[in-house]
C-alpha cells in the first residue's frame, strides 16, 4: 500500500493505514481473539472447578470414615453420635426410582420417537412437538408438588384399582395381539395348507381363555393390593418418567432421522411393512443413537431432586421385598438436598464432607455417561456418514 | 406369518406410537389441570367477611363502611352462637365433676374448631400469631371447620386385617339434653350469616405481601425473587454464552482442543441440578465470599453456570442456521471478519438467539436444586434491588417446595400453593410459548 500525503501535510486514513496501525489492529484482533477463546474455555475451566470443588469437600469425608461404610452399610443416622453414614440403601433407592422411571420412559420414548419421525404426518408433528417441549419446561417442583398433593393421596386411597385398570388397559391389547400372532404362528408351522385356518382359530380361542384368564388372575391380585403410602417409589418412578421422556424422545428423534432413507426405501422394496421397517432395519441402524437416547434420559431422572425429595418417602432401608416399589425410599439427591440445611452448621465434620462425597458420586456418574452417550453419538455418525 | 397378522402387527406399532403420544399429551393434561384449576382459586374465591377485614387493617384496602355493616351483621349473628357456649360453660360448672368431664374434652374441640372459623372467641386474650387473630378467609374452608363443629371423627379398628377407616358421628348426640344441643343447629343454618360469603376476585394475590408466612396475603416477595435470580442469571450468563457461541462457530478450528471445549460443554449440560448447588456453595460463598452468606448474588451465579450450555448451543444453532451467503457478501465487500460478525451475523441470529435465551431464563426461573443452598429463604419480604448483593431472598419453587412440604398448616393453604405453582409455570410456559412463537416466525422469515 503506498502512503499518501494531503495537501495540508495531514496523513489521511480512510483507505490506507499506516504499519504501525497495522500491527496494532493486528494486536487487537490477537487480543479479541484471545479474549474470545479465553470465554469459550471458561465452560471447560467450570467443569474443572465443579469437579476439584465438590472432590476438595468429598476427600475429607473418606479420609475421615473409610469407603467401606459409605457403599456397604445401610445404616444411615448422620445426626447420631456418634453418626452412622452408609449410604447403600440411598444408592439403592436411587437406582431403584431411575431403574422404574427407565421401564416406563423408555419403551414410550423410542416408540414416539418413532411415531414423530417416521408416522405422523408433518400437520400432526407440529402439534405434537410442543407438548413434548411443554412437558421438558415444566418446573421440576411442579412435577414434584403434583406428586405430593394429587398423585399420593390418590395412590393411598385408591392405589389398588388404579393399579388394576392401568394393567387392563395396557395389557388386554398387547395380550390380544400375542394372541393372534402365536396362533398365526402355530398354525403356520403344524398345520397342513387346508386346515390352517381351522386350526387358527382353534388356537386363537384357547389362547384367548388363557389370556382372559391371566388378565383377571393378575387383575384381581393388584386390585387387593393396599398401599400403605402415597409418596413411594412407584410414585416417583412415574413422574420422574415423564420428566425423563422429553429428553429421550428428542434425542432419539434426532437419531432416528440420522438415517438415511435409502434404508427404508430398500426395506420398503424388499415387501417389508412399515413396521417391520421400523423395527428390523431403522431401530437398528440408529441403535447406538437410541442408546445415547436412553443414557441422557436415565441421567435426567438420576439427577432429579425436587421430584424425589417432596415424594419418595424419604425413608432409608431397601425395600422388603427387593423390588417393591409400593414402599418409601430415598436418593442420594434428596439426601444432598434435605441434609444440607442441618449439616451446614458444622462445616468441616463427615456430616457435611459426607454430602458432598454422594455429589461427586453423582458427578462421576453424569460425567461418564455423558462421555459415554458423546462417544456413541460421535461414532454413529461417522459409521452413517461413511456409508 | 399370513398378511393379515402382518397387517395387524403393523397396525399396533402405529397405534403403540401414536399411544405414547397421546399418553405424554395426556400427563401434560393431568398435571397442567388441576394446577390451572386450583391455582386459579387462590383469585378468584368466595372471601368471607375476615377476608375483607384483613385486606382493610393489614393492607388499608376496601370500603370501610361496607365491611362496617357486613361485620356488625356477623356479629349478631355470631354473639347469638357465643352465648350458647357460655351458658353451656356455666351449666357445666353446675354439673358434678364425673358429668361435666364427660363433655369436657368434646367441648375444648368444639371451641377450638370454632375459634379457627370464626376467630378469637370472646374473653379470650388476643392471639400473638396473626395466623390465630382471624377466622376463616375462604368460604369453602368455612364450610371444612363447619364439618368439624358438627361431627366427630372417629376411627374403626373393629376389622384388624384392614386399614382403619374413619366416620363421622353428630357432635350433636353427644351433647343431647344440654344447653349446647342447639349449637350445632344453629351453626349450620346461619353459616352464611356469620361469615357474608362474597364472590372475591383477589388480584392482590400477586402484588401482596405475605402475612404470617403466608397463611394470608399474597405471594409478591416470592415473584420477585424469582425475577431477581433468573434476570441475574441471564446477566451473566447470556453475553459469555453468545461470545462463546461465535468462537465455536467462527474462529474454533476442528481439533483436539476445541473437542475438549464441545466435551465440557456438554459435560456442564449433564451436571444434576442439585451438584450445582453444592458447587455454588462451596465456591461462591464459601471460597470465593461474594457474599456473607446465602444471597441473591450467589444463586444467580450458580444458574448461570447451569444454564450456560444451553445458550451456547442455542446461540451455535443459530449462527449455523444464517445462510453462508450473508457472510460471504460482507466479506466480499471488503470488511473484516469481526465487522462481519457485529454487524451481519449476530444482527441475522439475533432471533434465533434470543429464543435461546428465552427458555434458558424460563429454566433459571424454574430451578429449585441449585438456589437451595445459595440464594432461597422460607419467609422474608421482599429485597430491594441493592439487597441483591448481600440478602438472600423467597422464590416461587423453592417456597413451592416449602410450603407444600415444610409449612406446618401445609394441608391448610393449598390454596396459596397451588397459585404459586401456577404463577411459576404460567412465567415458564409463557416464557417458552414466546420462544415458540418467535421460532416459528423465524423459520417462516427464511423459508421466504
Amino acid at each position: 500500500m503506498t502512503e499518501e500525503v494531503k495537501s495540508d501535510g495531514k496523513r489521511s486514513n480512510a483507505f490506507v493505514v499506516s504499519p504501525q496501525k497495522r500491527k496494532m489492529q493486528k494486536l487487537a484482533k490477537n487480543a479479541g481473539e484471545a479474549l474470545l477463546l479465553g470465554i469459550a474455555s471458561f465452560v471447560a475451566i467450570i467443569v474443572l472447578f465443579i469437579f476439584y470443588f465438590v472432590a476438595v469437600d468429598a476427600i475429607p469425608y473418606f479420609q475421615l470414615r473409610g469407603f467401606t461404610e459409605f457403599f456397604t452399610s445401610t445404616g444411615w443416622y448422620p445426626a447420631g453420635e456418634p453418626g452412622e453414614f452408609g449410604a447403600l440403601a440411598i444408592i439403592y433407592g436411587s437406582a431403584m426410582v431411575t431403574l422404574g422411571s427407565a421401564l416406563l420412559a423408555v419403551p414410550m420414548g423410542i416408540a414416539a420417537a418413532v411415531c414423530l419421525s417416521d408416522i405422523l404426518p408433518f400437520s400432526v408433528r407440529q402439534y405434537a412437538k410442543p407438548v413434548i417441549e411443554m412437558l421438558a419446561a415444566i418446573p421440576s417442583v411442579a412435577f414434584g408438588f403434583f406428586a405430593l398433593v394429587i398423585l399420593a393421596p390418590l395412590l393411598q386411597s385408591n392405589g389398588g384399582p388404579l393399579l388394576m385398570w392401568t394393567w387392563w388397559v395396557l395389557a388386554a391389547p398387547f395380550l390380544l395381539l400375542a394372541v393372534i400372532v402365536a396362533a398365526d404362528l402355530l398354525s403356520a408351522r403344524f398345520a397342513q395348507e387346508e386346515n390352517r385356518k381351522k386350526m387358527a382359530l382353534l388356537l386363537q380361542s384357547l389362547f384367548g381363555i388363557l389370556a382372559v384368564l391371566v388378565l383377571y388372575v393378575v387383575g384381581t391380585k393388584l386390585n387387593a393390593i393396599e398401599i400403605i403410602t402415597g409418596t413411594n417409589a412407584l410414585n416417583v418412578s412415574i413422574i420422574l418418567s415423564f420428566m425423563a421422556l422429553p429428553t429421550i424422545v428428542s434425542v432419539a428423534e434426532d437419531a432416528l432421522q440420522s438415517v438415511g432413507r435409502e434404508l427404508r426405501e430398500g426395506s420398503y422394496a424388499l415387501g417389508a411393512t412399515r413396521a417391520e421397517t421400523l423395527l428390523k432395519t431403522v431401530l437398528p441402524a440408529a441403535s447406538s443413537g437410541i442408546l445415547a437416547a436412553v443414557i441422557l434420559g436415565i441421567m435426567r431422572a438420576l439427577g432429579e431432586t425436587m421430584v424425589v425429595w417432596m415424594a419418595s418417602g424419604n425413608s432409608s432401608h431397601i425395600p422388603d421385598p427387593w423390588f417393591n416399589y409400593l414402599e418409601a425410599v430415598r436418593t442420594l439427591t434428596a439426601t444432598i438436598a434435605g441434609d444440607m440445611g442441618e449439616a451446614d452448621q458444622v462445616t468441616g465434620s463427615a456430616r457435611y464432607h459426607v454430602l458432598f462425597a454422594m455429589g461427586l458420586l453423582l458427578l462421576v456418574i453424569s460425567f461418564f455417561s455423558n462421555l459415554v452417550s458423546e462417544r456413541i453419538v460421535v461414532r454413529q455418525r461417522k459409521i452413517l456418514s461413511g456409508q | 406369518m399370513n398378511l393379515g397378522t402382518r397387517k395387524i402387527l403393523d397396525n399396533s406399532f402405529t397405534a403403540v406410537g401414536m399411544g405414547s403420544i397421546v399418553v405424554m399429551a395426556l400427563a401434560l393434561l393431568a398435571v397442567l389441570t388441576p394446577i390451572v384449576y386450583n391455582g386459579v382459586g387462590a383469585v378468584f374465591f368466595t372471601g368471607t367477611i375476615e377476608h375483607r377485614t384483613i385486606l382493610y387493617k393489614e393492607y388499608g384496602r376496601g370500603d370501610a363502611k361496607t365491611i362496617e355493616t357486613q361485620t356488625a351483621t356477623a356479629e349478631r349473628y355470631r354473639g347469638e352462637a357465643y352465648r350458647m357456649l357460655s351458658d353451656f360453660e356455666a351449666e357445666m360448672e353446675g354439673m358434678p365433676f364425673e358429668a361435666s368431664s364427660r363433655y369436657r374434652s368434646q367441648y375444648a374441640q368444639v371451641r377450638a374448631a370454632m375459634s379457627s372459623l370464626l376467630g378469637p372467641l370472646p374473653g379470650d386474650p388476643t392471639p400473638m400469631l396473626t395466623r390465630f387473630q382471624y377466622g376463616q378467609t375462604r368460604w369453602e374452608k368455612a364450610e371444612e371447620k363447619l364439618h368439624e363443629i358438627l361431627y366427630e371423627k372417629k376411627w374403626d379398628y373393629s376389622d384388624p386385617t384392614v386399614m382403619a377407616k374413619a366416620f363421622y358421628v353428630p357432635r350433636a348426640e353427644a351433647f343431647a339434653g344440654t344447653m349446647l344441643a342447639p349449637l350445632f343447629g344453629y351453626l349450620d343454618r346461619h353459616l352464611a350469616d356469620m361469615m357474608q360469603p362474597e364472590f372475591t376476585v383477589y388480584w392482590g394475590f400477586f402484588t401482596d405481601r405475605s402475612l404470617d408466612a403466608h397463611i394470608f396475603g399474597g405471594i409478591w416477595p416470592e415473584i420477585q425473587g424469582t425475577f431477581f435470580l433468573a434476570i441475574g442469571a441471564m446477566l451473566f450468563a447470556f453475553p459469555l454464552g453468545v461470545i462463546a457461541a461465535v468462537y465455536f462457530t467462527e474462529y474454533a478450528k476442528e481439533g483436539f482442543f476445541t473437542s475438549i471445549l464441545r466435551s465440557a460443554n456438554s459435560t456442564l449440560a449433564g451436571v444434576p441440578s442439585i451438584v450445582f448447588g453444592l458447587f455454588g456453595l462451596a465456591f461462591f460463598i464459601n471460597t470465593m465470599k461474594v457474599s456473607e452468606s446465602k444471597s441473591v448474588l450467589a444463586g444467580s451465579l450458580t444458574l448461570a453456570i447451569m444454564i450456560l450450555p444451553t445458550i451456547i448451543r442455542a446461540a451455535e444453532e443459530a449462527i449455523l442456521s444464517v445462510p453462508k451467503t450473508y457472510k460471504e457478501a460482507s466479506l466480499g465487500l471488503g470488511s473484516t471478519k469481526w465487522n462481519t460478525i457485529a454487524t451481519v451475523i449476530l444482527p441475522a441470529a439475533l432471533p434465533g438467539i434470543i429464543t435461546g435465551g428465552i427458555i434458558s431464563l424460563g429454566r433459571a426461573a424454574g430451578e429449585t436444586a441449585p438456589i437451595i443452598f445459595t440464594a432461597a429463604v422460607s419467609v422474608g419480604s421482599a429485597i430491594g434491588i441493592a439487597d441483591v448483593f448481600s440478602s438472600p431472598t423467597p422464590a416461587l419453587s423453592w417456597n413451592i417446595y416449602n410450603l407444600a412440604s415444610e409449612h406446618e398448616m401445609a394441608c391448610e393453604i393449598r390454596h396459596v400453593q397451588y397459585g404459586m405453582v401456577l404463577s411459576l409455570v404460567s412465567i415458564v410456559l409463557l416464557l417458552n410459548l414466546s420462544a415458540i412463537l418467535l421460532r416459528a416466525k423465524i423459520s417462516q422469515k427464511l423459508k421466504g
